[in-house]
């Protein structure tokens, strides 16, 4: 609806190409796409200089698949009507679909100029706006919205949730509070009501107006208005603890008795009586056993119960809980008990419980078969299984594997029994021989994705990606370029870290590089993904889930495996940066594996179908609608070759490193690796932020001690003193760093005095050694004091001590090699790889053999 | 939602894009649940939806809730995980929505799960659906009547 400025000659049109310029915009709206392109065509006869004309046609284009063709007729009309609304709206739209965001919520503001009142392009801005999370210019679109159309519910609730979003909840609730005003003839039951009314409380709650918020809540729910019983038992807990109030105790067991499962009940019942779940209690144990007893069919109150108590209680509990699980032979029995652990006396009692039973179920060779022991061989396999665990997780794999080989010997047929012996073999070194024990229990039941997908898992662990890639294409599409595309379009960020990570120990930085940046790219489309629900969540009127979505968006990069994707590839980069030749020695003589060759010859031939199909003759669908985003781009970088040979590494880090820095502030490991980036490219402000950071959590930690040192190190030797202010500020760190007086060397030698016994502390130490030059014997020396008496060295640390000799070039790798062979007797991790591959060979033809006979899912 | 994906891609072939976890959360929040590890890693989850009154058909549909995905952990089973699951979602959709019944597709090869379905939980089954799943078999279409529960 413009307003009374003319319309420029250059826009006007006599009245035959007026309507035919309307009859564009409808076969427009109904994606008549042909007929569409003949009406601009002919408006264009006449007048070809027609912008809005032209951008019309290029937007039709565009839904036809001739993107580039259309969007220079966009470019074009916007160049020939700069004030005209609709060609802002349709460049907007275009670059929406692009997923430029920025650039399109600028062309909006640019058509909103020239059609203040424009209801679709208002709408689609204030979707841009949330997205961008620009909230102030949210609740302004959304002010304009409500004054332009009071009598649509929904722009109440948006304005209200636009000023939630953007943190004013005294406007929120007065917007809510005038809406329901205007309400007429609500329905007895409606659920976009309920949810509404919901949502009111939730903002009350969170201006912390209890006593109104519950006042709203219990007049609804008695009036049922507000229909989800469940939500308001919890609100109703929630509300009535934080009042203090005497009835909330009666809440919370009644949300107790609803979901007997519900570990935050049981917690939100306790905070409430003041008492903890993690000390020691009687009045607890009590109120725990009361439940146990009054719902008899769930595990919470038992298991809680098991944290609390102590002593001979804790004796009698656990036996019996102990008993029971194993009598029903519950697979996760230990994982769930063994968090008791941190506790030394529980441990025991709990070890002697086991053994106990397993005395007790061992079946004699003179019990007759049809006895009433007859149960007994399931729970002495069970409890088998169990200490199998309990030893493994204690560190005494011999143990655990003789406590498990014994349970394969009573029942082969378990897979669990089978896994159980694969994680025992893992954690002892031997992944070659975990991975076929994972096999064992897979061939049991082929059926199970889930012992295919662990299988899998094991192999990569193993380094035997061809394998493990097989092995997954029995449960990925079989239309699939290749079992890995299909978990990648899935989204599977298990099977992409786990490549990664293959890839990277294969010494194979830049497939490694290919899949991080893969598990990047699924971030990238969850992140994308809550567009639609800005505008889709207010017409459902889902409000108090939408906040929430937007929180985890918010978050979203804060997941454990991003965060280890960044790192892991800002690990790779520092290394290409520090060592140039790794990625030259790559991008010059790639090498594929059988099944990369394979994945790549069928990608090539499924490109060179698609590039075939046009040839046909012209498309027969003409009219068909292909929407406003762009294709996807063939992946031309298929080996990681342009991302490992990239010129600016050390930038690429610190992109993957940016929301780190903000979302996971007390991960030492972000910070160091941050801080590793920053100090080369010579950010030195920056580089003092991380290391301030990373002290901060642990000063003593041996990545912190080796970049303290690393720092202090730098800014004694910088050629100039960078200006102030930040050339003295750096100085004053280092000062604090290693106090004056002391060399850094001594220092180390104090800090290494201090943790002799801790194998990453002292290898910290001997980087630092290193890094000061010390001769190699010496810092030789150093490393090999993880092998002392009392140390407690463990494979994942040996393994890193390992590396580190190696990157040294020192002389003694062989023989820290051999000791460690030795040390852990069940490894083959320390092998020599000659050795190593051999068993490879051995292990994986033998695995051949078996799968010849395995009947594969359909 | 991260959890619930990850989980079924590590337990099922039918698997689903973020969006589509999403979009079930956004529309339907109160009627999907899952179970935790004391980590708060998902063990188990149900994906349910419902489908609205079908005015325009010959029959029309009354308002029923369906499952559209559920799975446990294999090294979380026996612990009754899935039942628990599939009764807290029944009760949400009677009560939020007035579900009139709930209904499911299982694989007619998958004994373990109809019999959760049948004989624990009360499904009954409808009608066989043929070739129903992406490998070519056959699923049962069973359904619960939710005035009992």
């Amino acid at each position: 609806m413009s307003k009374a400025l003319p319309v420029p000659a250059k826009r006007h049109l006599p009245s035959k190409e007026a309507t035919l310029f309307k009859e564009l915009l409808t076969l427009y709206e109904t994606r008549q796409l042909k007929k569409g392109l003949k009406t601009a065509d002919q408006i264009l006869k006449k007048f070809p200089e027609h912008g809005e004309t032209i951008c019309m046609k290029g937007l039709l284009l565009t839904h036809m698949g001739r993107r580039e063709e259309g969007i220079d007729f966009v470019k074009k009309g916007v160049k020939l009507d700069l004030t005209s609304h609709i060609v802002w709206h349709v460049f907007g739209l275009i670059q929406k679909g692009e997923k430029n965001y920025e650039e399109a919520l600028k062309s909006y503001t640019q058509a909103l100029r020239f059609d203040k009142e424009n209801l679709n392009i208002l709408r689609d801005a204030a979707q841009l706006q949330t997205q961008l999370r620009l909230f102030d210019a949210l609740v302004e679109t959304r002010h304009t919205l409500l004054k332009i159309r009071p009598s649509l519910r929904q722009h109440w609730i948006a304005l209200a949730v636009a000023y939630h979003l953007n943190g004013n909840l005294s406007e929120a609730r007065k917007t809510l509070e005038h809406y329901e005003r205007t309400l007429k003839n609500v329905a007895d039951y409606d659920i976009e009501h309920s949810e509404t009314l919901l949502y009111h409380v939730r903002i009350l709650e969170e201006m912390e107006d209890y006593s109104e918020a519950l006042s709203l809540l219990d007049v609804n729910s008695k009036s049922r208005a507000i229909v989800d019983r469940t939500a308001i038992m919890e609100c109703r807990a929630r509300l009535l603890s934080k009042l203090k109030s005497d009835e909330a105790e009666h809440a919370w067991r009644a949300l107790i008795e609803h979901n007997p499962d519900c570990y935050d009940y049981y917690r939100g019942y306790f905070s409430n009586q003041g008492l903890s779940l993690e000390n020691s209690s009687q009045e607890a144990l009590d109120i725990l056993r009361q439940f146990s007893s009054q719902l008899s069919k769930a595990t919470a109150p038992r298991r809680l119960a098991l944290t609390i108590a102590t002593g001979d209680e804790f004796r009698d509990l656990a036996k019996s809980y102990l008993l029971s699980g194993l009598t029903k032979g519950i697979p996760s029995l230990f994982v769930d008990v063994k968090s008791l652990y941190t506790n030394a006396s529980k441990r025991d009692v709990i070890e002697e419980l086991a053994e106990a039973a397993r005395v007790e179920f061992t079946p004699s060779s003179d019990t007759p078969p049809s006895s009433a022991e007859d149960t007994d061989p399931t729970i002495y396999l069970w409890t088998l299984y169990f200490l199998a665990q309990h030893h493994s997780y204690l560190g005494r794999p011999k143990k655990a594997l003789e406590t498990i080989t014994i349970a394969l010997e009573h029942t082969p047929t378990l897979p669990e029994v089978h896994t159980c012996k694969a994680r025992i073999l893992k954690r002892a070194g031997d992944l070659l021989g975990a991975a076929k024990s994972v096999n064992d229990a897979r061939l049991l039941d082929g059926q199970d994705r889930f012992l295919n997908t662990k299988c899998a898992k094991y192999l990569l662990r193993a380094g035997c990606v061809e394998e493990a890639s097989n092995m997954l294409g029995l449960f990925t599409k079989k239309d699939a370029v290749s079992p890995g595309a299909d978990l990648e379009d899935m989204q599977s960020l298990l099977y992409l870290m786990e490549e990664a990570d293959a890839h990277y120990r294969n010494g194979k930085p830049n497939l490694a590089l290919k899949k991080y940046h893969a598990v990047q790219k699924v971030f990238n489309e969850i992140e994308d993904d809550q567009y639609d629900f800005h505008g889709y969540n207010l017409r459902k009127f889902t409000l108090n889930i939408y906040m929430k979505l937007v929180k985890w968006e918010d978050q979203l990069r804060s997941h454990p495996a991003h965060v280890k994707a960044a790192l892991s590839a800002s690990r790779i980069y520092i290394k290409i940066h520090d060592d140039p030749s790794i990625a030259t020695a790559i991008t010059s003589s790639p090498q594929l594996t059988g099944a990369e060759k394979k994945a790549k010859k069928k990608a090539k031939k499924a490109a060179q179908k698609v590039q075939e199909e046009p040839k046909k003759g012209p498309t027969p669908s003409a009219n068909e609608d292909k929407g406003l985003e762009p294709v996807q781009p063939k992946d031309d970088d298929p080996e990681g070759l342009k991302l490992i040979g990239v010129s600016d590494p050390l930038e690429q880090a610190f992109k993957l490193l940016q929301p780190l820095t903000t979302l996971v502030t007390d991960n030492i490991d972000v910070w160091t690796v941050v801080y590793d980036v920053a100090i080369r490219r010579k950010k030195y402000l920056q580089a003092l932020q991380a290391l301030n950071h990373a002290r901060a959590l642990n000063v003593e930690h041996p990545e912190v001690h080796v970049r303290s040192m690393h720092f202090r190190q730098t800014i004694d030797t910088l050629p100039e003193e960078p200006p102030a202010p930040i050339g003295p500020l750096l100085k004053e760190v280092a000062q604090k760093v290693v106090p004056e007086g002391l060399s850094i060397l001594t220092f180390n030698g104090q800090y290494l005095q201090r943790h002799i016994s801790e194998p990453l502390a002292v290898l910290a130490a001997a980087k630092v050694a290193h890094g000061l030059k010390e001769p190699v014997q010496e810092v030789e020396q150093v490393v090999f004091g993880v092998l002392g008496e009392g140390t407690q060295l463990d494979i994942p640390t040996a393994l890193k001590v390992l590396e580190f000799l190696t990157e040294i070039k020192s002389g003694r790798v062989e023989e820290f090699r051999s000791v460690c062979n030795k040390q852990f007797e069940i490894s083959t991790v320390f092998k020599p790889l000659t050795e190593l591959e051999a068993l490879q060979k051995r292990t994986l033809s033998g695995e051949e053999e078996e799968k010849e006979e395995d009947i594969s899912p359909a | 939602m991260m959890g619930m994906q990850a989980a079924n891609l590590q337990n099922l072939p039918e698997n689903y894009v973020m969006k589509f976890w999403i979009y079930h959360a956004m529309t339907w929040p109160q009627i999907s649940y899952v179970a935790e590890d004391h980590k708060g890693r998902i063990v188990g989850y149900v994906l349910a939806k419902i489908e609205e009154r079908n005015e325009n058909e010959n029959e029309p549909q009354p308002v029923h809730g369906h499952v559209n995905s559920i799975s446990v952990l294999r090294s979380y089973r026996r612990l009754g995980l899935a039942k628990k699951l599939m009764i807290l979602s029944q009760q949400a959709m009677k009560e939020i929505y007035k579900a009139e019944y709930v209904s499911l597709h299982v694989r007619k090869s998958n004994k373990a799960a109809i019999g959760l379905y049948r004989d624990t939980l009360g499904f009954e089954v409808a009608k066989v659906e043929k070739k129903y799943y992406g490998d070519g078999e056959d699923a049962l279409s069973m359904r619960l009547e939710l005035k009992d529960i």
